[in-house]
């Protein structure tokens, strides 16, 4: 394997590194998103359930206020292309466990193309290291 | 490619389907009577209001069902929300459903006559007329004169430089001489990238030292491309942020320099309703001719590819779907429709 060689697969391994951060991220980003909306669902149906309407609502930096909530079954849901909607609380179950699931077909396709990522990687890092130990092997015949 | 969007678009066509049938079976159970002959002849004694014209054709060509508003208001509500939560932009979402109804409602549809047919008719007309012609790149290049000189902006990270060489292997593949400029001289590893990408498909790379003036790169780019008969030069540009005023102000003295004949906005799919934002705050301060957006295959809404013709203006013009050279594809939307409406309709 010659150094040209050596330095294109360096390349392949750094383009395919950064792609590979990229999904990665990407799949942060859909489980940030899946958890939030589990979250939302519990508070949802806790908000149903709980007699006296109060809840804990975070107001940043770890403080707390008691809030009553008035309407707990009229829900202002972010649908999607930054439009809101006033949904039952059950509706607005339904649509988040939706979203859940479309989230979960998402992760499903990142993962899949991640995993072909670093199946490519691996494949391009065996051939950098047998060309490594080849070039070693070449230096030490020299001297 | 787009299959949730797929998915809730066959649904609401089914509901749109049953409303109508429903509308016609009450008719038909004699609820609500259709015309006939006799009766319609009755009612136009007096003719005043829109639907004289339509009650004459009644009587004059066959037993029909008018589809009404109240028959499918509901249907389409149901598309309404569908469409906004694939991240459809509001706009684009208002024009398809004006679309869809003043194809249907008023409809004179023969008893016997396939819904099916009727409401994939509508929907396909609805969703052409939001998506624009697209833009045919090779009819382009044939009909303007050489070098044709197409400069690539967006954002960070969304696959610029990827579909830079993708499109010079597309348009070398049909028999083009192709020319990289490398204008990313500002992110750490974009040259190498950028090197490597030319080497492997056989492009010409014309580039400097990281940290040159990417004007100075690309007006080079052009100069060789000129002196060569080079048929087409690809820009490609560091990713920036609109909000950035310099950076944005360079990208216009690159313009400035370089001339470019058309300046393609790269953007990613699966931004959304983000990407069309972009998109156009791009296009108010370097402007834009034509959109690529990558990852399509990553991106089941479709929100983006659906709305951001129409939102801004300008017409999409690839699509990339993968990691190789050839996972790129020509924008077609009588294409892009026949996939989402099922190819048996």
């Amino acid at each position: 394997m010659t150094q040209n060689e050596l330095m294109t697969l360096q390349h392949y391994m750094k383009e395919y590194g950064q792609q590979a951060e990229i999904f990665v991220g990407q799949l942060e980003m859909l489980e940030n998103g899946r958890m939030e909306a589990h979250a939302a669902i519990e508070t949802l149906e806790a908000m149903l359930s709980a007699d006296d309407g109060i809840t804990l609502l975070q107001i940043g930096g770890g403080a707390s206020v008691r809030a009553k909530i008035l309407e707990p079954d009229k829900i202002l849901l972010s649908i999607g292309a930054e439009v809101v909607v006033e949904r039952s609380n059950k509706d607005a179950v339904e649509f988040l466990k939706e979203r859940i699931m479309e989230m979960e077909a998402s992760q499903k396709k990142v993962t899949e193309t991640l995993d072909r990522l670093r199946s490519q990687m691996n494949e391009i890092n065996k051939r950098l290291e047998s060309g490594y130990q080849r070039a070693a092997a070449a230096g030490q015949d020299q001297e | 490619m787009f299959g949730g969007l797929k998915e809730k678009l066959q649904a609401a066509r089914i509901r749109l389907g049953s409303s109508i049938q429903g509308a016609a079976a009450i008719q038909a159970a004699g609820k609500e009577p259709i015309e006939t002959a006799p009766d319609a002849a009755k009612k136009i004694i007096s003719p005043a209001g829109p639907k004289f014209a339509d009650k004459i054709k009644v009587l004059i060509i066959d037993r029909e069902l008018i589809v009404s508003e109240k028959d499918i208001s509901d249907s389409l509500s149901e598309l309404e929300m569908t469409l906004l939560s694939s991240d459809v932009a509001l706009p684009v979402c208002d024009a398809i459903i004006a679309n869809v109804r003043t194809s249907l409602i008023g409809k004179h549809r023969k008893i016997g006559q396939s819904v099916d047919a009727l409401v994939v008719g509508a929907l396909k007309s609805a969703l052409l007329e939001v998506l624009g012609n697209g833009f045919n790149l090779v009819e382009y290049i044939k009909t303007h004169g050489r070098p044709v000189k197409i400069l690539f902006t967006g954002v960070n990270g969304t696959g610029k430089t990827t579909t830079v060489a993708k499109i010079g292997a597309n348009l070398k593949k049909q028999g083009y001489t192709v020319e990289i400029g490398g204008g990313d001289t500002y992110r750490a590893g974009a040259l190498e990238q950028i090197g490597v990408h030319a080497e492997r498909i056989g492009i010409k790379l014309i580039q400097h030292q990281e940290g040159a003036d990417p004007s100075a790169v690309l007006f080079d780019s052009v100069q060789y491309a000129v002196s060569h008969k080079i048929d087409v030069v690809l820009a490609d540009t560091a990713g920036r942020f609109h909000t950035k005023s310099n950076l944005m102000n360079q990208l216009d003295k690159i313009r400035r320099v370089m001339k470019p004949d058309l300046v393609i906005y790269v953007d990613e799919a699966v931004a959304g309703n983000d990407a069309i934002i972009r998109a156009a705050e791009f296009d108010r301060t370097v402007g834009a001719d034509a959109i690529v957006l990558t990852k399509a295959d990553m991106d089941s809404s479709g929100g983006a590819a659906i709305s951001i013709a129409y939102t801004i203006g300008k017409p999409l013009m690839f699509l990339g779907t993968g990691q190789k050279y050839e996972d790129i594809i020509p924008f077609e939307p009588a294409q892009v429709v026949e996939e989402l409406l099922g190819s048996d309709s």
